[in-house]
């Protein structure tokens, strides 16, 4: 399937900003299930210095450097994008999860796919016993280890509420599991929090979601909007598995990987140094247009205060 | 070894001699000075004897006070985390050196080349080919556990480059007398400036000592490191920058005395910006160029785009001005990677397969739990080990305090870390506890033996590694290795490497040959700039307060009876000045006692500790004397809070601490080089007296002050004598007005302060452009215009008014120019 995503990120700044860095990772890359086209990054106003590196993960990273003065920043992506869905193997195909502990703790590989990474706490996933505990649940002794990844995923479908009420893009991931309240990003560092806990390799990633509500399925959060899940590293010859908490289900065809790493840090869409004096607000819109029916995209602004684009 | 001595029984040592009657080696522990049989050491006897003889003397006590007081007018100090009470702490150095002998020195010193070799080549690995890990000799898991294996520097880092430039090593020597490696610093060591001190401290203490022996000299270590990271410098570039995470952390006093010593500027993460990939240093001049950094600030704090986005401290940009090779960071960001106790276990086999040699200096023995077998032996042998993090300082609800002695926990507690190393067994390692051996420590008139480590230092030269001859002692109370830190209490020692050969050579350091003159050039850090302009606002504000008191108390003290018109008004300005509540304005002696001691925004102690704030930011480059000062005023205040509150007393206060102000400024003007951070201090103190004044003649020169109000206003401008001499029939408002505010000869009046300050900013970077003056002198210059046109004789309170806001507005032009961010962006941008 064809899609053709754009996001638009607007910053309003209080006061004239007359200089800013930013980096950029608004630019999804080709990999596994995934082909890109075709992709921009259109900035207002046109950054002075530009420049493009790929990070450790793999991901697309754009450097930029504003100089003049400016009061509103502008970033539209849009990319073109061919997306396979994703092999599902059966999860009693998948070893149990004590053994995939012990194969991942062996991995002879340091680069930035091998699950190594992913097995430690990291900045925004401190792990906590009573995230553990909760996970142990859905790994009983003997268990695949995909098989227990899909009962948390549906667990935190089932028992937790999706309310971006609740939770700001830096609420810590103890108290979104206590309140069983968040957004995705909350869903997904919970359920990384909790396989890390018994030492399972799991990341986080961030990406879009496309949805075309079914006669008769309910529509899935998340639509048209930017999204992340768990991927859980399921042995050598299953790879990374996506898992979406947000929504109780595996990633599917219909799931466009952005960017991945350890946690929302390790791809934060826009993060960005300003001088400035006073605060901002964001808006960020998206949109994903299954290319055979391309139109030009509309654009749907929404306020919001958050210093990073929108979570859903 | 310089000093001779014989053999020498045990029973004629202790009969000769008070100083180490009773002392003994503790059972079980190697002890530095005696054996088990309770025989001296034959390398310790000579410094044995030459402290007896002055221990029988009744001189050691002395002695070792010297050093004490060396370390205390140094202003060495060090902070002590979570220590609300004390933060600074002053220096605790005990006394005795910590010998060692040069066959030890031999080993230590082989074995820390070796080490820091190898672990700059497991570095360059794993932040380049990997190939360790991909070869089986390193798992994957034991780098990628480190918080400080920074992923962004990951193959991002330029060929060639050094990773570890300063590198040290805790040792503890064991019973049987073999030293161990405890750990390895690897991230930013400190104390190696610590050292330099205690060694000038005992150097004066023990003086004809420590000129006896053939002590290894410091100062050429720290020469030949300043030389290898000085030849990275660019032509024309800001020189080298030593890069502090600033006043607040533990150890900024050595990051300023090491700036100081070494010749590189200090600076925090705002003194600098990355622009087209290059660093730049943010002067009063502009940007200049950064190609060589020596790094104290924690790797992870470095970039907060890249790394971690919390940190306030560091330079957005530079983990991309390293990739692209434009500044050389030592130790390269990501080192701490290198300090991970996980990676203990691996290198022993991890020497012997890069270096093709057996690891010289033995680590702590220890076990790696993210391995099957290790883990098996850990648990099997779990009550005689420590257990610790692996990779941090501690595991959060399994050990929160760090490394912990398994026999000494309770049984619920050990079964749940039984089950955390089942389950997360890459968290842990288990190490071997470790015994410190003794040395000598001065305690209550004698020697008394206490567990100490040894810091070594290694650092990068031209010609490869080299070693520190000496090091930090460190010394405990208890004989384990854990317990011993300066954050618990600790104490130091300077370490004597005693030399083989004869004193000939490395007994007297030869005077360098051609050393470059360097002169101080013009590019004053723009942070610096704006710290001592605030301190000249704050000092000449304390100073004005202090002189406001002085003459309210004086009129107070004088007069039984109710307070006269001039002492009302002299209150009301100490109201109005935000210096006391107005509750405290209707008693004279309350507003007094009030500017003096209360915590009001214009009060004495508020506007000392701004002043200090200021000079602490800027501790490298101000005057020593005048910090000790400033600091007194600090204590006087302090101090003087809980004594008498009569006028007299008041007024006996306040004179002494305008004393100590004029010391303050006396040793600014007398021991400051005339250059532009001289001049920023001039122009804050010369913008606040101008103020000052113009606020004195508005409150003194009216009607309601009544007729002695001009003599207060003549007394607070210093100018009553000049006035009686001139003016032989009294006071009146115009003549009054045209010597404070008017008279250019009269350098506390307002047009000589606004000369000056037009003086001062002539000379500094930018005073000019192509279309005349900038903006602070424009506005000066219109403003000395102005004064000049005056007619004393009809000066109005709004005339005052609009000079006091012209003094603000060139305040703020300077700011603009100089100090803030915005104005140096534009220019960059318009230079390029």
């Amino acid at each position: 399937m064809m899609f053709a995503v754009r996001q638009v990120t607007t910053y309003q700044y209080a006061s004239l900003v007359p200089f800013a860095r930013h980096t950029l990772r608004l630019t999804p890359g080709s990999g596994g299930r995934q082909e890109v086209l075709g992709s921009t990054i259109t900035l207002d106003p046109a950054p002075h210095e530009r420049s493009e590196t790929v990070d450790f993960f793999g991901n697309r990273v754009t450097h930029i450097v504003i100089e003049r003065p400016h009061r509103t920043l502008l970033v539209a992506s849009e990319a073109e994008v061919r997306v396979e869905p994703p092999a599902a193997p059966d999860p009693a195909d998948c070893p149990a999860w004590t053994a995939l502990r012990e194969a991942a703790g062996a991995v002879r590989d340091g680069s930035g796919r091998s699950p190594i990474h992913h097995i430690y706490p990291s900045r925004l996933v401190p792990l906590h016993p009573d995230i553990r505990d909760y996970a142990q649940a859905c790994f009983p002794d003997g268990r695949s280890v995909l098989a227990g990844g899909i009962a948390l995923t549906e667990r935190i479908k089932a028992e937790f509420v999706y309310d971006p009420q609740a939770t700001d893009v830096t609420t810590p991931t103890a108290e979104a599991f206590a309140m069983r309240r968040g957004v995705c990003q909350d869903f997904a560092q919970v359920m990384i929090a909790g396989l890390r806990a018994l030492g399972l390799p799991a990341a986080y990633v961030s990406g879009y979601l496309r949805t075309e509500p079914l006669p008769g399925h309910p529509r899935l959060a998340g639509a048209d909007a930017t999204h992340a899940w768990v991927a859980l590293w399921c042995g050598e010859e299953a790879g990374w598995q996506g898992l979406d908490p947000t929504n109780g289900v595996r990633v599917g065809a219909d799931h466009i990987e952005l960017a991945f790493g350890r946690d929302y840090a390790d791809v934060s869409p826009v993060d960005g140094v300003i001088v400035a004096s006073g605060g901002h607000t964001l808006s960020v819109s998206v949109d994903v247009v299954p290319s055979e029916e391309a139109t030009p995209p509309a654009v749907k602004e929404t306020a919001g205060v958050s210093p990073r684009p929108a979570r859903p | 070894m310089g000093v001779a001595g014989g053999a020498q029984s045990k029973d004629e040592a202790s009969a000769a001699d008070g100083l180490i009657a009773g002392y003994r080696p503790q059972s079980g522990l190697f002890d530095e000075m005696m054996d088990g049989k309770g025989v001296l050491r034959p390398h310790w006897r000579p410094l044995r004897d030459r402290l007896s003889e002055l221990h029988a003397k009744g001189e050691l006590a002395a002695c070792f006070a010297t050093a004490d007081r060396y370390l205390k007018d140094s202003g060495v100090f060090y902070r002590v985390y979570d220590d609300k009470a004390a933060d600074e702490r002053p220096w605790p150095l005990s006394h005795v050196p910590i010998l060692v002998s040069p066959e030890d020195w031999k080993r230590i010193k082989a074995g820390a080349v070796q080490r820091a070799a190898l672990l700059e080549a497991i570095l360059a690995d794993c932040y380049g080919e990997r190939r360790l890990v991909a070869e089986g000799a390193l798992p994957a898991a034991a780098i990628a556990g480190s918080p400080e294996y920074l992923r962004p520097l990951a193959g991002g880092t330029p060929p060639g480059t050094r990773f570890l430039a300063f590198y040290a090593l805790d040792l503890g020597r064991g019973p049987n007398g073999e030293w161990w490696v405890i750990r390895d610093r690897a991230q930013a060591p400190s104390g190696a400036g610590y050292a330099l001190e205690n060694r000038n401290a005992i150097a004066r203490a023990l003086t004809d000592i420590y000129r006896a022996f053939d002590v290894e000299r410091l100062a050429a270590f720290f020469e030949a490191f300043r030389g290898w990271l000085t030849s990275f410098r660019e032509a024309d570039d800001a020189g080298t920058c030593l890069l502090t995470p600033g006043q607040l952390n533990e150890t900024y006093f050595e990051h300023a005395y090491l700036a100081r010593q070494l010749g590189f500027r200090l600076v925090e993460g705002q003194d600098l910006t990355v622009r087209d990939q290059k660093l730049y240093l943010r002067t009063i001049a502009g940007l200049r160029r950064v190609s060589a950094l020596w790094r104290r600030l924690d790797s992870d704090f470095c970039d907060p785009l890249e790394l971690n986005q919390r940190s306030q401290l560091g330079v957005p940009g530079l983990v991309q001005a390293i990739r692209h090779g434009n500044v050389r960071v030592a130790n390269a960001l990501g080192t701490g990677l290198g300090e991970a106790p996980a990676l203990l276990g691996f290198l022993p086999a991890l020497a012997r397969r890069i270096l093709d040699q057996p690891l010289a200096l033995p680590n702590v023995a220890t076990w790696w739990c993210g391995q099957a077998a290790e883990r098996r032996e850990v648990l099997d042998q779990l009550d005689r080990l420590v257990v610790a993090p692996a990779f941090t300082d501690r595991i959060p609800f399994v050990l929160d305090r760090g490394p912990e002695v398994v026999a000494e926990m309770s049984a619920a507690r050990r079964r749940q870390l039984v089950e955390a190393i089942g389950r997360r067994g890459v968290d842990f390692v288990g190490q071997e506890l470790v015994n410190l051996s003794t040395t000598p420590v001065w305690q209550e008139g004698r020697l008394v033996p206490r567990p100490f480590q040894l810091r070594v230092y290694v650092a990068a030269t031209a010609d490869g590694w080299n070693v520190m001859p000496g090091g930090l002692g460190i010394i405990g109370d208890k004989p384990d290795a854990r317990a011993v830190s300066m954050q618990q209490g600790a104490r130091s020692a300077d370490v004597w490497v005693l030399s083989e050969g004869g004193p000939a050579e490395s007994a007297l350091p030869s005077p360098p040959r051609d050393i470059a003159i360097r002169r101080a050039t013009g590019a004053l850090p723009s942070r610096a700039a704006d710290n001592l302009f605030w301190m000249g606002r704050y000092l000449e504000r304390a100073e004005s307060t202090l002189r406001i008191v002085r003459a309210l108390t004086a009129r107070l003290a004088q007069s039984e009876r109710a307070p006269h018109a001039d002492a009302l008004a002299l209150t009301d300005l100490l109201f109005k000045w935000g210096a006391s509540p107005q509750a405290a304005a209707g008693a004279g002696v309350g507003a007094a006692a009030s500017a003096l001691f209360d915590a009001g925004i214009g009060s004495v102690p508020h506007l000392v500790q701004a002043a200090r704030g200021c000079a602490a930011g800027i501790r490298d480059r101000f005057p020593r004397d005048s910090l000790i000062a400033l600091d007194e005023l600090h204590a006087f205040i302090t101090a003087a809070k809980t004594g008498p509150r009569g006028a007299t007393a008041l007024l006996d206060m306040a004179n002494h601490a305008l004393q100590i102000v004029a010391a303050v400024t006396g040793f600014h003007d007398e021991n400051m080089n005339r250059l532009s951070g001289w001049r920023f201090l001039q122009l804050g103190l010369r913008i606040e007296r101008a103020i000052g004044t113009c606020r004195f003649a508005r409150q003194l020169g009216v009607e309601a002050a009544g007729p002695d109000g001009l003599d207060a206003l003549l007394e607070l401008a210093e100018s009553l004598r000049t006035y009686r001499v001139r003016y032989m029939l009294g006071t009146a408002r115009a003549p009054v007005f045209d010597l404070v505010l008017l008279e250019p000869n009269n350098p506390r009046s307002v047009a000589f302060s606004l000369a000056e300050i037009a003086k001062h900013l002539e000379t500094l970077p930018n005073a000019r452009g192509t279309q005349g003056p900038a903006g602070p002198l424009k506005e000066a210059e219109a403003r000395a215009a102005e004064i000049a046109e005056l007619d004393p004789a009809s000066i109005s309170d709004d005339r005052l008014i609009g000079i006091e806001n012209g003094m603000m507005r060139i305040s703020n032009e300077i700011s603009l120019t100089y100090f803030t961010l915005r104005q140096l962006a534009a220019q960059d941008g318009s230079g390029r």
